[in-house]
């Protein structure tokens, strides 16, 4: 959602199916060793794993971290799928749900030689919610018995999670089908005892991991280094010596860079404008082919404000504006294959998707007159304030949706504002001054949970900071939002599945725009390219190697 | 001297807290919250007050500015970056020689660029060499250092490969992992940089240089030392260079204050990691305490300069004290 705090890494439920732009393409032979070059625009935040909260910093989490599940290291639908890794297998789950009891597997051990054991998980945990660590990302777990107590400093241990001997039992407060899911989060991999013991609210740059790599240097704001586990005997690939990331270089040197062959891979991505160039030049998605690209769990959005006059108990207009909005030329500010057009509140690939035709994804003359007659009678003073962020393409999109309102009749004053600026004033009722907004939701975890019921559910709407942008707050879809959040499988998809649609049929909160593309630049010298969206896109870095 | 002295620094100080206090108020009208984004995008407004709490941003602003004085003073410590929870001592002393290589070896380069393009141009006006010379100086100063760095680095950087087209290498130990590191590798990092840099400052000069030259040509004692019969060259040199440049020597002095502030630009395309970038990236996520590191040791820097400057003047010219 967030440039700065955009996490950019996806959680699938148990089950969830998540379709890969092209077929998955098998591993070539691994060829080991050698040094990796990766660049990122901006420092990760931490690399300490229980306060690292950015999407770059789990990408490089995903290569260094064991956890209890994790994304099996491949493409598509197979790499959507939690699987057990330092657990022997599921967990053994109570009558009621909420106890949940591991077997943890032997022969993993952190690159400082110590053996991963139940006890690293559960120190996991506790330095996870210790008020000391100031970490942010406690709510994650806040359905662990004796958690918030934890945080809020009232205990010293987390109660609801236990060890004994290679059993690990973890108690939850309420039932809750997404734990597996959460379980894969970077926060809470297995911790050495050093590391247990070092509460730190700065965090720590140097500590022992028992995935496949290990941070091995960090120079803030400069790079960051990642060596080869000397112990780990796990089943994870591991292909380069080492993993360089350079840090601070903008999106033109990337390219540059890449091009060159001095980089590997453009993590921050290229200039928009280079895209096409580069599919012309080296083609898309070739089996290790320089340019890989796949769809993102996300949704690009004109969210239309409900607890303002224009929009209030004005679903006329709100469908006007679904019949107005050009899909197509937004889609192209942001450069060739930026993603694909939608008006849906689901993205493709999550649980509950269904492909529906609610609204057109090319205006024709046909869509213009519809749109104009919908409008006409619901208009009001014709006026509208559309918030967009500053930079980027933002700009220039906010320009074609006042364009696109115009030839309804709605007059859009635009303002721009820093994103950070946008998002947080967007989401706060006391500042929220705005009749449109354009958004981005990326998925925290790929369940139609963190799409519906965290950007629509009315019952948030009062807070001082909630994502329901649109003020969307309808008694019906609320329950059926929270009735849709306590089933599993594919009832909890066709409940969601008929929710969207009921939504943007009915009384659409929001015009969905565009899905996002992962897109990713590579070197002419690396291949094993396996790119998996569990693990918040591009390619994995324990897997790619050099020809 | 000395009540002079404690004035001026007494002067110092006021200064000092007028534009630490200024940007501490400016931070605070943002309507952006810094808690807000440190809790995440998933964060219920109980996440967001507990981090809001940590942060220390629940304070009122005049009990967050006295702590900042009193941590300053007392501690010598600029606090910690909101965004990372660094020492900010320690990310701007990493970030001050970075910019000390580009201002000082871009103050080189333009003074070497200014100086002979300068004096030719006063001593042959009107002469093709002139004529060219204000055609770059007329560049130099009206094309923005960002445009001429994006093509410098483009085409020099990039498409030609003769320097490399962003990075910064240490000439002291650098760190795990850094590709490069050294004096050679040093410099042949900085050379677009310091190019970048000098252009402006190179042209802006190049034209007082002239214009005092120029106006130094004509005085009383250059006409008598040629009437005396002096050699061309020694009236160039030990009158009319010694008493045009002198006031140049003087704005340097001031100018790299306001170098510091160019550097922004410079730094950001290049990837520099000096104060510029660090200032850059503490104003887009709105760490206040980075951003306020920034603004302490600008300001005590050109403070600084500036007492140095007036307690010179004032040594050398009597009247200046009396004032």
């Amino acid at each position: 959602m967030t440039g700065r705090r955009f996490l950019g890494v996806m959680l699938a439920v148990f089950g969830v199916v998540i379709l890969s732009a092209s077929a998955a393409v098998a591993a070539p032979a691994a060829k080991k060793g050698g040094t990796i070059v990766v660049e990122m625009t901006t420092d990760v935040d931490y690399i300490d794993p229980q306060l690292s909260y950015y999407g770059e910093t789990w990408k490089l989490e995903a290569a260094t971290a064991c956890k209890l599940l994790n994304w099996p290291d491949k493409e598509g639908a197979p790499g959507a799928i939690v699987t057990p890794e330092v657990a022997a297998g599921l967990p053994i789950i109570s009558k009621d749900g909420k106890t949940y009891t591991f077997t943890i597997r032997s022969g993993f051990t952190f690159s400082n030689g110590q053996a991963v054991s139940a006890r690293s998980f559960v120190n996991a945990f506790n330095r996870f919610a210790n008020p000391k660590m100031q970490s942010t990302g406690v709510q994650f777990i806040d359905i662990v018995q004796g958690a918030q107590a934890v945080i809020d400093g009232k205990a010293s241990t987390v109660s609801g999670v236990t060890a004994k001997g290679n059993k690990l039992v973890i108690r939850l407060t309420r039932a809750s089908p997404d734990l597996l899911a959460r379980m894969t989060m970077p926060f809470l991999q297995a911790i050495d005892t050093k590391l247990a013991g070092q509460i730190d609210a700065n965090g720590i740059n140097e500590y022992a991991s028992c995935g496949p790599y290990y941070f091995s240097a960090r120079t803030p704001g400069r790079s960051i280094t990642l060596k080869r586990n000397p112990h780990y005997k796990g089943q994870r690939v591991a292909n380069p010596d080492t993993i360089q990331v350079n840090v601070g270089n903008d999106v033109a040197v990337e390219f540059q860079n890449v091009e060159k062959g001095t980089t590997d891979y453009a993590s921050g991505g290229i200039p928009a404008t280079e895209w096409k160039n580069v599919v012309n030049k080296y083609g898309l998605n070739k089996k290790d082919g320089r340019v890989q690209v796949r769809p993102l769990l996300d949704v690009r959005y004109v969210a239309m404000n409900r607890s303002r006059p224009l929009f209030k108990d004005n679903s006329g207009l709100a469908k006007a504006v679904n019949w107005a909005v050009d899909r197509q030329a937004f889609s192209a500010q942001g450069g060739y294959l930026y993603g694909k057009r939608t008006g849906q509140v689901l993205p493709p690939g999550m649980l509950g998707y269904s492909q529906q035709s609610l609204y057109p994804l090319k205006i024709t003359a046909g869509s213009a007159k519809q749109a104009k007659k919908l409008a006409a009678p619901n208009l009001r003073d014709g006026k509208a304030v559309l918030w967009s962020a500053n930079a980027g393409t933002a700009p220039l999109q906010a320009q074609l949706i006042q364009y696109n309102l115009k030839q309804i009749g709605l007059d859009a004053d635009i303002k721009l504002l820093p994103r950070a600026q946008q998002f947080t004033n967007a989401g706060n009722p006391k500042t929220a001054t705005f009749d449109m907004t354009i958004e981005r939701w990326g998925a925290d975890y790929a369940d139609p949970y963190d799409f519906v019921n965290i950007l629509l559910d009315g019952n948030q709407v009062a807070n001082s900071q909630h994502n329901n942008y649109a003020y969307f707050n309808v008694a019906k879809y609320n329950q059926q939002m929270n009735s849709a959040s306590l089933l599993t499988g594919s009832k909890r998809g066709t409940a969601y599945a008929a929710l969207d649609v009921a939504m943007m049929k009915d009384n659409p909160p929001w015009a969905p725009l565009v899905n996002s593309n992962d897109r990713n630049f590579m070197s002419a010298r690396v291949s094993c390219l396996t790119l998996n969206m569990a693990q918040g896109g591009g390619p994995l870095l324990n897997v790619i190697c050099l020809k | 001297m000395l009540s002079y002295l404690v004035r001026r620094l007494m002067w110092a100080g006021v200064l000092f807290v007028g534009v630490t206090l200024i940007t501490y108020a400016l931070f605070f009208v943002l309507p952006a919250d810094p808690a807000r984004l440190a809790a995440g995008k998933s964060a219920t407004a109980e996440d967001v007050a507990r981090v809001s709490h940590q942060l220390g941003l629940d304070r009122p602003l005049h009990e967050q500015y006295g702590l900042f004085l009193k941590r300053l003073v007392v501690d010598h410590s600029l606090g910690r970056s909101y965004t990372n929870r660094r020492s900010v001592n320690e990310m701007v002393g990493e970030a001050v020689p970075v910019t000390a290589a580009l201002v000082v070896g871009g103050a080189i380069l333009w003074m070497m660029i200014a100086i002979p393009i300068g004096i030719i141009s006063a001593l042959r006006p009107r002469s093709l060499i002139d004529r060219g010379a204000m055609i770059f100086i007329l560049i130099g100063i009206s094309a923005p250092v960002v445009w001429i760095g994006l093509l410098l680095q483009y085409f020099i950087g990039f498409r030609l490969g003769w320097t490399p087209n962003a990075g910064y290498c240490d000439v002291f130990n650098p760190p795990e992992g850094a590709s490069c590191g050294g004096p050679a590798d040093w410099t042949y990092h900085l050379i677009l940089p310091w190019v970048t840099f000098a252009i402006l400052f190179a042209a802006s000069y190049a034209r007082m240089i002239r214009a005092n030259v120029m106006d130094t040509l004509g005085e009383d004692y250059v006409r008598t030392a040629r009437a005396k019969g002096a050699p061309e060259n020694i009236v160039i040199r030990r009158h009319v260079l010694r008493n045009a440049l002198l006031p140049i020597v003087t704005m340097l002095g001031l100018d790299i204050g306001v170098a510091l502030g160019g550097a922004i630009f410079t730094e950001a395309i290049f990837n520099l990691p000096g104060l510029g970038r660090l200032a850059l990236n503490s104003v887009l996520n709105l760490d206040l305490p980075t951003m306020q590191g920034v603004v302490v040791f600008a300001t005590l820097a050109i403070i600084l300069f500036n007492v140095i400057v007036d307690v010179t003047y004032a040594m050398i010219d009597p009247r200046i004290r009396l004032a």
